[in-house]
């Protein structure tokens, strides 16, 4: 069960996106909304996102870009960056992914699986530590979608994040549809990451829809939530009661019904 | 493996990844295929939001020749999103495939 203090109760909430930001204005059953860190500047916050926090809706920041498990030298000025935005939104909390992004001088532009070695997780850990020394909230690191596997992993993701956590006090974000993408693209178990989480480091659950094609199954952001994915939720909920849950939709955006009611479907899943 | 393997390591496999380089050693070629698939398909996905008026202009043809462009100009770090979609831009203008833009009036 989530530990009272470590996370304040957040509710159900949505990816803020500028394209959703009237529909997010007027739905209802949006407790509270999480932000791209990337997409935001701390002097230039979007009008619709200062009016929530104005109503008092807690606003997240989530950096894509840190390249936390990236065994090069961490790159402080995003982190710095992510920090700003942090305190402009006055957020109890702030993320990124256990993944890297940059290395050799490219750019592969999304989250990277890293091999679940003791020296990668050293790195990750040095990194993670680094990063919270700089950013002044909590901080948490959420499990991605992986297309592929390192040759030489020597732990399971959740041993892999549950060390992560004890060494740097971080907490979790677990993303159950990345959980069933793995499971269908490189036949990952989801029960036995469910397991073996420790769940009072649990910040709180992402949630998306994706779609299959030529056999793999894309975790697009652009597709409605499938009911393996709630299913996942619900088997999470029966280990843990997760102080939020966050609906991401990046793209071929639908209506506000279509979204309130995929809300309302999670907000369902969590208060059972 | 040292912090400075790791780092080629994952050089290598962006490498692989993003400009068809030989696969790192140890990886599912299949998998591998996928995943440069995905960046390739993230990366188009980024370049058309930034720049509407491409996809608008090349239609169907912007898939592959945005795919043969990211293949010998994979995204380096020194590089902003917007600047790479210009790169594109400006690639396509120099293969005859878009006509030289005119000046924008209203640009500041």
């Amino acid at each position: 069960m989530g530990v009272t203090g470590v996370v304040e109760r957040l509710g159900v909430g949505i990816g803020w996106r500028p394209e959703l930001d009237l529909s997010i204005a007027r739905m209802r059953g949006v407790d509270w909304v999480e932000v791209v860190a990337e997409n935001l500047h701390a002097r230039h916050l979007p009008d619709s996102l200062v009016a929530l926090r104005e109503r008092g809706m807690p606003v997240l920041p989530h950096a894509v870009s840190l390249s936390l498990g990236g065994a090069e030298p961490l790159d402080t000025t995003r982190v710095e960056h992510l920090a700003e935005v942090a305190r402009a939104l006055d957020a109890p909390l702030a993320s990124d992914h256990v993944c890297f992004v940059r290395a050799g001088g490219l750019d592969s532009g999304h989250l990277m699986p890293l091999p679940r070695t003791r020296e990668a997780l050293d790195v990750l850990v040095a990194n993670v530590r680094t990063a919270q020394s700089i950013v002044d909230v909590p901080f948490a690191l959420e499990n991605i979608a992986a297309v592929l596997q390192w040759p030489d992993d020597e732990l399971t993701e959740e041993q892999f994040l549950t060390e992560l956590t004890e060494r740097t006090g971080c907490l979790l974000i677990v993303d159950v549809a990345n959980l069933y993408a793995n499971a269908r693209n490189i036949g990952t178990d989801p029960v036995a990451f469910l397991d073996g989480i420790p769940w009072e480091r649990l910040a709180y659950v992402h949630v998306a829809g994706g779609v299959e094609r030529d056999g793999v199954y894309h975790d697009t952001h652009a597709h409605p939530v499938r009911r393996e994915v709630l299913d996942l939720l619900a088997e999470l909920r029966r280990r843990t009661d997760p102080p939020g849950v966050l609906l991401e939709r990046d793209d071929d955006y639908p209506t506000d019904s279509e979204l309130t009611a995929e809300l309302a479907a999670l907000r369902t899943v969590v208060s059972a | 493996m040292s912090r400075e393997e790791l780092a080629a390591r994952q050089a290598k496999l962006l490498e692989n990844l993003l400009t068809g380089a030989a696969a790192p050693p140890g990886f599912d070629p299949e998998r591998l295929r996928v995943e440069a698939g995905v960046l390739r398909g993230k990366r188009r996905r980024l370049v058309a939001y930034l720049r509407p008026d491409l996809p608008q202009a090349l239609g169907p043809r912007f898939r592959s020749l945005f795919d043969a462009y990211a293949a010998e100009h994979p995204k380096t770090t020194e590089v902003r999103a917007h600047e790479y979609a210009a790169g594109f831009a400006a690639w396509l203008v120099s293969r005859g495939e878009l006509p030289k833009p005119r000046r924008r009036r209203f640009r500041r």
